[in-house]
């Protein structure tokens, strides 16, 4: 299982994937907005996303997990 | 009966020989773990037949533990000169099929004169590491031996290349011999780096991790900002040194060699303006701006997946080799931070070391904020990129995409910090701050007692953003040289190139500044 972590505080946009998805490393999963930009998280590594954590207009942490990738 | 010299020269060619086929049963274990023997590395990293091996027939001189039995020509590693692409280069590769590449004295004092001499006479050298460490069996000997090449390494700092290929383990104290050269490239898989091994860790913090978890070429290509490149194999790995070394001088005192530019310097880029999307809020990757402006569209890119919110690396324009630094709005918003300030200065300094002109193409909406990074130092980190940028006095050009605010936009050399050439695209923003933060601090009264205040704060906000941070500002008040259009802007850089090509910029005499490291 592999964390997909926030880079930075900020606010989450939108979710470009679901549970069950199967994701390529460096695939945009969540973007989010944060310095007045969109900032886009990508995943970590190739897999299938277990579960997304966040909903769109939440604020994250920096380094908060966000989803899981299996 | 003394021997004849015939005798002696068969006696001694024969010992060449054997210390040249190797041990063939190191040579298959080396060759079963994926990698390639100091020898054919050496062999494929210089032109063909180039290579020519200096202390072959070096040993160790102790006795002790064994080491009489255990001695071998070399003492483990190959070392000499040679050329790539007909420029002479030194070169040392530790042999892990000799004595398992351990470092005795007399191995040290061989890697110690390569570096030297390469000093002396202006030529890079390369070191391609792959031992078990410091041979312990020599004792003190060793570290002074070390010591030595840690000398030879800081004082060559700057004089010529020094590039580090890490193709096997290179462990312990044997590690800072790498990390005080220029560049570090890791073979994925086969070479690992650290300072205390997984053996003493577990003994003191009761930790378990593997050599590979603890300073892989993952580790440190992603986490530790050690490595510059990775590469996939051995054959890689050479390739890759001689790319590098196509962009840099021989020496502090020769020009980066040119090649014959293949691509028209006029050629406009007609995708550019689709590459940078004109709202601001819309991220893109700053890496595909930087190919279409180079040459062929080749960017060889240092420290890729560290600090990502950076881009450095090497490109050409019109055959001649630039420095690029560019902000990435792909991560962190291109907001700048702790690593990638320590990314981008310890790259702008080398471009400067080794008259490298730098373009910096700047879209920044400043420092990353948070406890995180003040703690951190970001202060004292940010002062690097500052310093180096001032400190350089190769041609410095810089380029503003999008926006540039506040105190990171001095950080992205701007004309006071020396820039010889600013450019701004037509779409700019630069100001003191965003142009939103701004109107709500300036007309805070005017906003709140406004019939409507969302009217009166657009309004504002259109006046601010017309008056003080679009491209009439920057090219009335003289901030840049010209407005250019995107697809112009490889020509013009071009253009500029040239005409900075003999600039020349003398700094106040002293032994040397003190860089905020």
């Amino acid at each position: 299982m592999t964390p997909v972590l926030s880079p930075m505080v900020g606010k989450i946009l939108n979710i470009q994937v679901k549970a069950g998805d199967k994701v390529q490393e460096d695939d945009t999963i969540i973007v989010m907005e944060a310095m007045k930009m969109e900032i886009p998280v990508v995943a970590p590594g190739t897999g299938t996303v277990k579960e997304i954590k966040v909903a769109p207009g939440d604020m994250v942490d920096s380094e908060q997990v966000l989803a899981e990738i299996e | 009966m003394p021997k004849s010299r015939r005798e002696l020269a068969t006696k001694l060619q024969e010992l060449k020989d054997k210390t040249q086929r190797g041990d063939e049963k190191a040579v298959a274990k080396q060759h079963a773990e994926g990698k390639l023997t100091a020898r054919e590395r050496i062999e494929k990293l210089l032109d063909s037949g180039s290579f020519v091996e200096e202390f072959m027939l070096a040993e160790t001189p102790s006795t002790d533990f064994g080491m009489t039995e255990r001695r071998k020509p070399t003492d483990g590693v190959v070392a000499g000169y040679g050329k790539i692409e007909g420029r002479t280069v030194f070169v040392f590769a530790q042999d892990f099929t000799v004595i398992a590449g351990t470092v005795g004295a007399a191995h040290a004092e061989k890697i110690a004169y390569c570096i030297e001499t390469a000093r002396k006479i202006g030529a890079p050298v390369i070191g391609l590491y792959d031992s078990a460490g410091a041979r312990i069996q020599e004792g003190l000997d060793v570290t002074r031996a070390i010591g030595k090449i840690f000398y030879q390494n800081s004082i060559t700092s700057g004089a010529v290349p020094q590039i580090s290929a890490i193709m096997g383990p290179c462990i312990g104290v044997a590690a800072y011999s790498p990390a005080l050269t220029d560049f570090i490239i890791m073979v994925k898989g086969t070479s690992q780096m650290f300072i205390t091994g997984p053996s003493v860790i577990k003994e003191v913090t009761g930790e378990e991790v593997s050599m590979e978890e603890l300073g892989g070429a993952k580790v440190h290509s992603e986490i530790s900002g050690v490595a510059d490149v990775v590469a996939q194999n051995d054959e890689d790995c050479l390739q890759q040194i001689r790319k590098l070394l196509a962009f840099i001088p021989s020496s502090a005192f020769q020009e980066p060699p040119r090649t014959a530019a293949a691509d028209p310097p006029n050629r406009l880029i007609d995708d550019m303006e689709t590459l940078v999307p004109e709202d601001g809020k819309k991220p893109y990757d700053v890496r595909k701006v930087i190919r279409r402006l180079a040459d062929n569209d080749e960017f060889f890119e240092l420290k890729p997946k560290w600090a990502r919110n950076i881009v450095t690396g090497f490109a050409r324009l019109h055959g001649r080799s630039a420095g690029f630094v560019a902000n990435q709005p792909m991560f962190l918003a291109g907001s700048l931070d702790v690593d990638c300030s320590d990314k981008a200065s310890r790259f702008i300094r080398f471009c400067n070391a080794f008259n490298i002109p730098i373009i910096t193409l700047v879209d920044v909406p400043g420092y990353l904020p948070g406890t995180k990074q003040e703690r951190a130092g970001i202060i004292r980190h940010g002062a690097k990129m500052l310093y180096a940028y001032s400190e350089a006095s190769v041609p410095k050009i810089t380029v503003y995409l999008r926006k540039g605010y506040g105190g990171a936009k001095q950080a992205m050399c701007t004309r006071e910090m020396g820039a010889d050439q600013v450019f701004v695209w037509p779409g700019v923003e630069l100001a003191v701050m965003g142009a939103a933060g701004a109107v709500g601090v300036l007309y805070k009264k005017e906003i709140e007692q406004a019939p409507n205040p969302e009217d009166m704060r657009r309004q504002k906000l259109e006046e601010f953003t017309e008056r003080f941070t679009g491209p009439f500002e920057a090219v009335s008040k003289q901030y840049a040289h010209d407005a250019v259009k995107p697809e112009e802007t490889r020509m013009r850089l071009i253009q500029a190139l040239e005409m900075l090509a003999t600039k020349q910029e003398e700094r106040p005499r002293k032994k040397h500044g003190l860089m905020p490291v």
